[in-house]
């Protein structure tokens, strides 16, 4: 499989390797620095950076742990809103699909400083889905949607559901109608057949949704940025606050390294987990 | 797995509740009743006014070329496709409106559609558990199944790991374990090599014998179609040409579309001359008369072609005198071992085709040759039913 795939993306590992490895490779090893008068880095072989994070209960509850969390339910929420766009948009053809994943794709498109400020519109005190819902009489006083929880988690949604739809559509598209068909032959109702030919046979897109979304989300710092609060201290965020504003390059270099190595951790954990349950058997069908 | 008595069916329930006269009419020994069905897509009518019927525990063939509907006619009674017109019955219930999975109907799919995901036990075990079955009864079903089909032993193994013809295999194990009234297949062979084909041919035909199971079978194929089948419906641009048994379907063809398609045959247009019981004479072009057969009443005077196989095109290398003598000459010989083949210009200028044995001798090319037709070989189709097709 590998020795067949790798003469291929030769160029691309080159380039793999002098923009990302090389890069992660450095700040791996910044993590183990010290910053000297509050701004210049030393080079030096000290675990601070790790026990100053690891060892304060507020960093690992209120931005490792919250960052998980959002990036679950964010997650979840995304693949469960995308599955059935995703079933809806297989069943279309010609200019009305075309349209659809135009659609689909948009938000990946704009920038995504446009796209919140787009959001704010809708969603901040008096905006329009407060003014709507309170003409509606469905709530009485505005609810705060932006610089709150909330809005870090619409937004979130609203970002990696497109990438869940696309990664599912092509695993739907994948299936042929006569399995269904034969489903349908043993004595499955539409619902069953559904239930067990057509979902799991979709587990491999489900699960490469997840994977992008899942990473994505957890190491999300322009949302929070933009939309978030003191309460949404996401754990990109503040590497993105050590870095840029601290100047603390060693510290944020140690988050860069946790971040990444608990992302490879549940990563690694969600792997074992689908492939265990479906994908094995699905490998050679890829 | 032998043939369940008739009590075991389930009860029969009556789509369109049950009108009294309707059943007493079409109360039948037919395990399927294709009864003028109709499929139209847009302006195109794929599947047009066909009836036949598959008695219980018969075989019957759908054989015709590619695109004449046979495909189109089998989903239909699967339930897959929603006819345009027409009624389906199966067991004397009415099903033309009933949802595939209420038919009771084995399907086996040309490329034999086993779920990915799932191994052979469960392929073969996954209507068993949708029928609420007991654990045990699954188990032994799906053993009894799969040892019927020769795959005993490959319960564990993944779609993806078997040959195309074990695939085909728990295709059809799949489909037997829920023992349907009726199993219906669509060219299950097709996708196999030629040998494992015949193989394959050979042990369908034994197991369908043995399970005495009703059987609606799709090829195009018509070496297939005619070994296995009691009787053999061939269509033809979305009509049914002709419905009979391999036999009369070879030595009796309805039309010269049937005679055309099944076997190899040669065409001898002329005109008809009076009948004379089912003895009948037809003018050739060249003014001479064979006397031939005719199983319908031909009017004198109209267009006929009248077929002969092969076969029965026997070449004399001596001059012979009498009725019913064809001259010609030898243009082209062909060697296929146990046969030869040979082309035959005749005087009159229509070219024959014989098929002769290896033993009967050899005929140089060019030479001269004598036909002797005998009358019951010589076989008339009136010009109006040919040029429907
Ligand atoms: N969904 C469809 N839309 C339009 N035309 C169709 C459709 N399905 C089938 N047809 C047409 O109906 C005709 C019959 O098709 P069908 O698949 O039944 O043929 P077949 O006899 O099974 O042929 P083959 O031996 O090639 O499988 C064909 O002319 C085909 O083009
Ligand atoms: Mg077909």
């Amino acid at each position: 499989m590998i020795r067949r795939i790798l003469p291929p993306l030769a160029p691309a590992l080159i380039a793999l390797l002098i923009f990302v490895a090389f890069p992660m490779l450095w700040v791996l090893r910044t993590s183990f620095n010290e910053l000297a008068g509050g701004a210049y880095v030393v080079d030096a072989l000290t675990l601070d950076n790790y026990t100053r994070f690891l060892g304060d209960p507020w960093y690992l509850v209120n931005t490792l742990w919250f960052s998980i969390r959002i990036a679950i339910v964010t997650t979840v929420i995304s693949v469960v809103c995308a599955y059935p766009v995703a079933l809806y948009i297989a069943k279309t053809t010609g200019f009305q699909r075309n349209i659809l994943i135009a659609l689909i794709m948009a938000p990946l498109l704009i920038g995504l400083v446009t796209l919140v400020y787009g959001w704010i519109v809708i969603f901040r005190g008096g905006g329009l889905l407060n003014s709507l819902m309170i003409a509606l009489r469905i709530y009485d006083d505005p609810v705060r949607y932006m610089w709150d929880i909330k809005g870090v988690v619409i937004l979130l949604v609203y970002i990696g559901t497109p990438y869940v739809v696309l990664s599912l559509l092509d695993s739907i598209e994948r299936i042929s109608p006569f399995l269904v068909e034969a489903a349908r032959n043993v004595g499955a109702s539409r619902w069953t057949a559904f239930w067990k030919i057509v979902f799991p046979m979709t587990m491999p897109g489900l699960y490469a949704g997840l994977v992008i979304v899942f990473s994505l989300n957890f190491s999300a710092f322009a949302v929070p940025l933009m939309v978030g609060d003191s309460n949404t201290q996401m754990i990109g965020l503040i590497v993105y606050r050590e870095a840029l504003l601290n100047n603390d390059l060693p510290f944020a270099s140690a988050l860069s390294v946790i971040m990444v190595a608990v992302n490879a951790l549940i990563l690694a954990g969600m792997a074992a987990l689908f492939g265990r349950l479906i994908l094995n058997r699905l490998e050679a069908k890829r | 797995m032998s043939g369940r008595p008739a009590s075991q069916y389930p009860k029969r329930t009556y789509a369109n509740g049950p009108r009294s006269a309707e059943m007493k009419h079409s109360m039948s020994n037919d395990a399927i009743q294709v009864l003028g069905v109709i499929k139209r897509y847009g302006a195109t009518t794929a599947v047009d006014n066909v009836s036949f019927n598959v008695a219980q525990g018969e075989f019957v063939s759908l054989l015709g070329p590619s695109g004449c509907g046979k495909t189109t006619t089998l989903r239909m009674i699967a339930g897959f496709i929603e006819p345009s017109g027409g009624v389906l019955r199966v067991h004397d219930r009415d099903v033309t409106h009933l949802p595939p999975n209420k038919r009771d109907l084995g399907f086996v799919f040309q490329n034999y559609a086993l779920w990915p995901h799932m191994t052979v036990a469960e392929n073969v075990g996954f209507g068993l558990k949708l029928r609420k079955k007991s654990r045990a009864f699954i188990r032994d079903k799906i053993a009894e199944s799969l040892s019927v089909t020769g795959l005993s032993g490959y319960e564990d193994r993944l779609p993806r790991q078997l040959s195309g013809g074990q695939q085909q295999r728990v295709a059809l194990a799949r489909a037997l374990a829920l023992e349907p009234q009726v199993l219906l297949m669509d060219e299950p062979l097709s996708n196999l090599d030629r040998a494992l084909r015949v193989t394959m041919r050979r042990e369908l035909k034994e197991l369908q014998a043995r399970m005495k199971m009703t059987t609606l079978y799709v090829t195009h194929d018509q070496e297939e179609a005619l070994s296995l089948s009691n009787r053999v419906v061939i269509m033809n641009r979305g009509k049914v040409e002709q419905v009979a048994a391999p036999y009369e379907l070879y030595e009796n063809p309805a039309t010269s579309f049937v005679a055309d398609f099944v076997g190899v045959t040669n065409f001898l247009e002329g005109t008809a001359l009076g009948m004379d019981g089912k003895s009948v004479g037809v003018k050739l072009a060249s003014g001479q008369v064979l006397r031939a057969i005719a199983k319908e009443a031909v009017t004198s005077g109209t267009q006929v072609r009248a077929l002969i196989r092969p076969e029965r095109v026997t070449l004399m290398t001596a001059s012979i005198e009498g009725e019913n003598v064809l001259t010609g000459r030898v243009i082209l010989s062909e060697y296929f071992g146990a046969v030869l083949r040979y082309s035959v210009q005749l005087d009159s200028g229509e070219v024959l085709r014989s098929e002769v044995h290896n033993f009967d001798g050899f005929i140089e090319d060019g030479a001269r040759v004598w036909i002797c037709v005998l009358p019951e070989h010589l076989r008339v189709i009136p010009q109006e039913t040919a040029a429907l097709t």
